[in-house]
C-alpha cells in the first residue's frame, strides 16, 4: 500500500515538475516579447496600441510569475517530506534558480519600461514630436499574437487583477526577496545542463539569416552615392 | 545573483560627469526629432526593403553645430550611443560625409539608472551564437567562455531566453527586425567594445582628464594580499585571542561590569606585583603585546638590565616619547637621545648598523617627530628577535604568576552589596601625577646621564599647583614611602634593588612579603636585610591607628616593584607610622581636596564591610603567591 502511495507521490511530483518547466518556458517567451515591445517605447512606432500591448503582456507575465512562484515554493518547502530523493530536489533547485534569474531579468526590463513611459508620456499630441525616429514603423501584431499563444493550466483559472506598473515592480521585488529568504538554495550548486556553444548547433529547421544578409545593399554600378555594402562590415 | 565582472567602474566624479553629458545629449537628441527644426531624415535602401530615418554624417555635424558649439558634439553622441553608424558599425565616429547613421531607440540609451548587465550580454552572445552557428569574433568568444563559467548556474536560463528572444524577433516585419538587430548590435559595441579592455567611455574620460590617470595608476600600484592569506591571519588571530576576550570567554573570577566585584580589575592593574596567568600568556603572543602592557614592559626592562642590554629598551622608549610627546620639547629630546644613545662614546650606546646610523644622524640636523624611526625600528626588531625569545623562556620557567580564580557566581544579595560598594577609581589627574613621579624616580635611580632626560618627564608646573605640591618632586635618592597595592587582596610587595639580586630572588622577597609567617622564605632571602621587610596591608596599618594623613600618604603612590629603582625603599614599619616625610603628606593632603568627601578610596572602604570575604579572597590569592620558585611552580591549592 505504501509503495502505491509512494508512486502516486512520485507521479504527482513529476507532474508538478513538468508544470514548472513549462511555466518557465512560457515566462521566457512572454518576457522576450515584452522586451520587443519595450524597445519601441519612445520611438516613432510608439502609440497607444503599443502601450496596451505592454500592459497585456505584463499581466500575462504577472500571472505566470505568481503561479510559478507558488508552485516552486510549495515543492521546495515540502520536498523534505517527499521521498523523491536528491535528484528531484536538484531539478527543483535548478528550476528555482532559473526562475529567479528570469524574474531578475524581467524586473530589469520593467524598470526600463517604467522610466521610458515616464519620459515619453503620450498624453498630448505634441509629445509625439519628440519621439525618436529610429526607423521602426511596425505595429507589433506578431509579437502580441505570440504572447497570446501562451497556455498554462492556471492562466485562466487563477485570474486576479493585474497591478499597474509601479506596483508590479514592487510586487516582484518583494516576491524575489521573500522567495530567497524562505528557501535557502545555493546558486553555485546548480550547473548548466548543456555545455557551452551547444545552442550554435541546434535549430536545424530554422532559416537563419544573419544581419549581414539582411543588410545587403543593392550595389548600383558606378554610383558613388551608395554606401558600402553590408557584407563589408563583418559582425 | 549578479555576477559582475569586466569593465571596472569609473570613479565617482567621472560618473557624475557622465550623467550631465547624458542629460545634455538626450536633450539635444530629442530636439533633433522635431520635424521642422530637426535633422533631415532619409531612407536607407536595402535589397530587401527600405528603412526610413537614416541621417548622414554631414547632417549630423551641421546640426550639432547648430545645437552646441562643440564640433565634437556629434562624435560624443555617437560615442555615448545615442546615434549609431549603420555601416562600419564598430567605429563610433561621425564621418562628415554621406555615411549613414540612425538614432538609437530610448530602450538602448545609456543611463546610469540602468546598469549594463552581464546577463543581458550573455543572452546577446548566445543569440549571436545561434544565428552565426558558433562563428563569433575573438573578443566575443572570450567573453562567452568567461560568462559561461561565471554564470553557469543560470546558463540554462540564458540559452532559453536567447532562443525565445530570437523567435520573438522573427515575429517582427523584416525592416523592423533589421532595425532592432542594428540597434542591439550598436548597444553592445558601445558597452562591450571589442578593442578596449575597459569601458570605452572610461577610456574617453580618462584621456580627457589627467587626474583620473593618477587615480588609476595609484589603484594599480596598491598592494594586494590574497584573500586566503588574510583570512588565514584573521582565523589565527581569533583562535589566539579567543580565550582573552571577555565577551567570548568568561572573565575570572567574575566580570566586574556584571557583578560589581572589582577583583578582576584589581588583579590586572598596570602595576600589580604578580601578574595573572592570562596576562603573562598574552605577552607570549607577540612582542608588541609584551611592550604595550606596562607590567610586561617592566619585567622586560628588568630582564634586559640583567642582560646588560637595557639601553635598547630605553632608546625605544625615548623614541616613543619623542613621537608622541609635545612639540615644544621635541628638539631637546632628540638632542638628548642622540647624546645618550647615538653619539660616539655615548654612555648608553646602542648598536645599530652603519647605514641606519648615517640616515639618523643626517636627519637629526633637522629633527622632527619621526626622525628616529629607522633606528627605532632597527632596535625594535633587534629586541624582538634576540631579547624577546630569551625573555620568554626565562619568564615561562622562573616567574610566578597568579593563577585564575574560579568563576565566582555571587548571590543576589551579594550583587546588591557589590553594587552599593561601587566607588569611582582614582582621578586621572592623580594617576598622571603618579606616573610622572614614578618616571622621575626611575630617572633618578638610573645612571647619572639619564637624569638629563628626566627634566622632561617630571610633572609640569601647573599640575603641581593644582595638587599643591610645595616643591617639585626632585629625584630623591631614597623616597621613604611604602609602595602599597590598591587592594588588600594583593598585599604590598617591596621594591628592591635590581643590580644585586636576580629576579628570582626578587620574587622570593616579594612573595615572602606576603607570607609573614614563612620563616623559611625570609631566611632564604638573603641579601640586604633592609630590602626584605614585612609588607603591610593597609588594614594592619589602620589597625595600628595611623592618622588619616598617613593613610593617604601610604595609599597614594602606585606600587611599582619593577620600577627599576635602586633605592632602598623603607616601608613604614608598623610602629612608626609617622615616618612619612611631612612634605609628602602635605602633597597628598592637598590631593584629598579633589576627592569628594563621601567617596572614599576603595581599599579603606573594603575594610569596613565584607572583611570576611576580603580575608578569604586575600588568603586565596595569597596562598598562590607563596610560590617559591625553588619549591614548585604549581599553586598550593588546585583552584584556578
Amino acid at each position: 500500500m505504501s509503495r502505491w502511495h509512494r508512486s502516486v507521490d512520485e507521479l504527482a511530483a513529476r507532474r508538478r515538475q513538468h508544470e514548472c518547466e513549462r511555466a518557465q518556458d512560457a515566462l521566457s517567451r512572454v518576457t522576450s516579447c515584452f522586451q520587443q515591445l519595450v524597445a519601441l517605447v519612445g520611438s516613432s512606432a510608439d502609440g497607444s496600441f503599443l502601450r496596451d500591448e505592454l500592459d497585456e503582456t505584463r499581466a500575462v507575465a504577472h500571472r505566470i510569475c505568481s503561479g510559478l512562484s507558488c508552485r516552486l515554493l510549495r515543492s521546495l518547502s515540502n520536498s523534505d517530506f517527499a521521498p523523491s530523493g536528491v535528484q528531484d530536489r536538484q531539478v527543483l533547485e535548478r528550476l528555482w534558480v532559473l526562475f529567479l534569474s528570469a524574474l531578475e531579468h524581467f524586473l530589469y526590463d520593467l524598470r526600463k519600461a517604467c522610466d521610458l513611459i515616464g519620459q515619453f508620456p503620450l498624453t498630448e499630441h505634441s509629445n509625439r514630436r519628440s519621439l525618436v525616429n529610429t526607423g521602426c514603423v511596425d505595429g507589433v501584431v506578431g509579437v502580441a499574437a505570440r504572447v497570446a499563444s501562451v497556455q498554462l493550466p492556471w492562466l485562466t483559472s487563477e485570474v486576479e487583477p493585474s497591478p499597474d506598473l509601479t506596483n508590479h515592480i514592487t510586487g516582484l521585488e518583494t516576491m524575489m526577496s521573500e522567495m530567497q529568504q524562505r528557501v535557502p538554495v545555493a546558486f553555485w550548486s546548480v550547473e548548466a545542463t548543456q555545455p557551452a556553444w551547444a545552442e550554435a548547433r541546434g535549430e536545424p529547421d530554422d532559416l537563419v539569416e544573419s544581419l549581414e544578409d539582411l543588410m545587403e545593399v543593392e550595389v548600383i554600378a558606378g554610383s558613388k552615392k551608395t554606401a558600402c555594402c553590408g557584407l563589408g562590415c563583418v559582425g | 545573483m549578479k555576477a559582475h565582472f569586466g569593465p571596472a567602474q569609473s570613479g565617482a566624479y567621472s560618473l557624475s560627469r557622465l550623467t550631465s553629458k547624458h542629460k545634455q545629449a538626450e536633450k539635444v537628441v530629442l530636439e533633433m526629432q522635431d520635424p521642422t527644426t530637426g535633422v533631415k531624415l532619409q531612407p536607407q535602401r536595402l535589397v530587401i526593403t527600405t528603412i526610413p530615418h537614416a541621417i548622414t554624417g554631414e547632417d549630423i555635424v551641421q546640426i550639432c553645430l547648430f545645437y552646441s558649439e562643440a564640433r565634437s558634439f556629434g562624435s560624443m553622441l555617437v560615442a555615448l550611443g545615442y546615434i549609431y553608424p549603420i555601416q562600419d558599425h564598430k567605429r563610433l565616429v561621425v564621418k562628415p560625409d554621406a555615411s549613414l547613421y540612425r538614432f538609437q531607440t530610448p530602450y538602448f540609451w545609456p543611463t546610469q539608472q540602468w546598469p549594463v548587465e552581464d546577463t543581458d550580454y550573455a543572452i546577446y552572445l548566445a543569440k549571436r551564437n545561434i544565428r552565426k552557428k558558433g562563428i563569433l569574433e575573438l573578443h566575443e568568444q572570450e567573453q562567452y567562455n568567461h560568462l559561461h563559467k561565471w554564470m553557469n548556474h543560470k546558463w540554462d536560463f540564458i540559452v532559453m531566453q536567447a532562443k525565445e528572444q530570437y523567435r520573438a524577433a522573427k515575429e517582427r516585419k523584416k525592416p523592423d527586425r533589421v532595425v532592432f538587430d542594428c540597434q542591439e548590435r550598436a548597444y553592445w559595441v558601445v558597452h562591450r567594445p571589442p578593442f578596449f579592455s575597459t569601458h570605452l567611455l572610461d577610456v574617453l574620460l580618462i584621456t580627457y582628464s589627467g587626474s583620473s590617470m593618477i587615480f588609476t595608476q595609484q589603484s594599480i600600484m596598491r598592494p594586494r594580499v590574497k584573500s586566503s592569506v588574510s583570512i588565514g591571519a584573521l582565523v589565527k588571530y581569533c583562535a589566539t585571542y579567543k580565550g582573552h576576550d571577555p565577551f567570548l570567554s568568561k572573565c575570572l573570577p567574575s566580570n566586574p561590569w556584571l557583578t560589581d566585584d572589582v577583583t578582576y580589575w584589581a588583579l590586572n592593574m598596570p602595576n600589580v606585583e604578580i601578574p595573572t596567568k592570562m596576562r603573562v600568556e598574552r605577552w607570549t603572543f607577540s612582542f608588541g603585546e609584551l611592550l604595550s602592557d606596562p607590567r610586561g614592559r617592566d619585567d622586560f626592562r628588568l630582564f634586559l638590565k640583567k642582560e646588560f642590554s637595557g639601553e635598547n629598551l630605553a632608546f625605544w622608549e625615548g623614541c616613543e616619547d619623542l613621537k608622541w610627546g609635545t612639540a615644544a620639547t621635541m628638539k631637546e629630546k632628540a638632542e638628548q637621545i642622540y647624546k645618550t644613545f647615538l653619539a660616539r662614546g655615548a654612555p648608553r650606546w646602542i648598536n645599530i648598523d652603519g647605514k641606519t646610523m648615517e640616515i639618523t644622524v643626517k636627519g637629526l640636523k633637522h629633527p622632527h617627530r619621526y626622525v628616529l624611526d629607522a633606528a627605532q625600528t632597527h632596535i625594535y626588531m633587534l629586541m624582538k628577535k634576540v631579547n624577546n625569545p630569551e625573555f620568554s623562556t626565562f619568564n615561562s620557567y622562573l616567574v610566578p604568576v597568579s593563577f585564575p580564580l574560579p568563576i565566582h557566581h555571587p548571590s543576589d544579595s551579594q550583587l546588591e552589596q557589590n553594587a552599593r560598594n561601587r566607588r569611582p577609581s582614582l582621578s586621572p589627574i592623580i594617576i598622571r601625577q603618579q606616573e610622572q613621579e614614578q618616571k622621575a624616580k626611575m630617572a633618578a635611580s638610573a645612571p647619572v646621564d639619564i637624569t638629563q632626560l628626566c627634566r622632561f618627564t617630571t610633572p609640569v608646573p601647573h599640575l603641581a599647583v593644582y595638587s599643591g605640591m610645595t616643591d617639585p618632586p626632585s629625584a630623591n635618592a631614597s623616597p621613604s614611602l611604602p609602595f602599597l597595592a590598591h587592594t588588600p587582596a594583593c598585599p604590598s610587595p617591596i621594591s628592591v634593588a635590581l643590580d644585586s639580586t636576580s629576579a628570582s630572588e626578587r620574587r622570593a622577597e616579594a612573595s615572602e612579603g606576603e607570607s609573614e609567617g614563612n620563616p623559611e622564605a625570609r631566611a632564604s632571602a638573603g641579601g640586604n636585610v633592609s630590602k626584605s621587610r614585612m609588607a603591610l596591608s593597609l588594614r594592619r596599618l589602620l589597625k595600628r591607628g595611623c592618622t588619616p594623613s598617613s593613610m593617604f600618604a601610604s595609599l597614594s603612590p602606585k606600587c611599582n616593584p619593577a620600577a627599576g629603582t635602586s633605592s632602598r625603599i623603607q616601608p613604614i614599619s608598623p610602629d612608626e607610622p609617622s615616618q612619612a616625610p611631612p612634605r609628602r603628606i602635605g602633597n597628598f593632603f592637598q590631593i584629598k581636596v579633589d576627592i569628594p568627601p563621601e567617596c572614599r578610596i576603595y581599599p579603606i572602604e573594603s575594610e569596613d564591610e565584607d572583611e570576611e570575604n576580603r580575608a578569604v579572597s586575600r588568603e586565596r590569592v595569597g596562598t598562590k603567591e607563596i610560590i617559591c620558585p625553588w619549591e614548585s611552580l604549581t599553586p598550593q591549592n588546585g583552584t584556578g
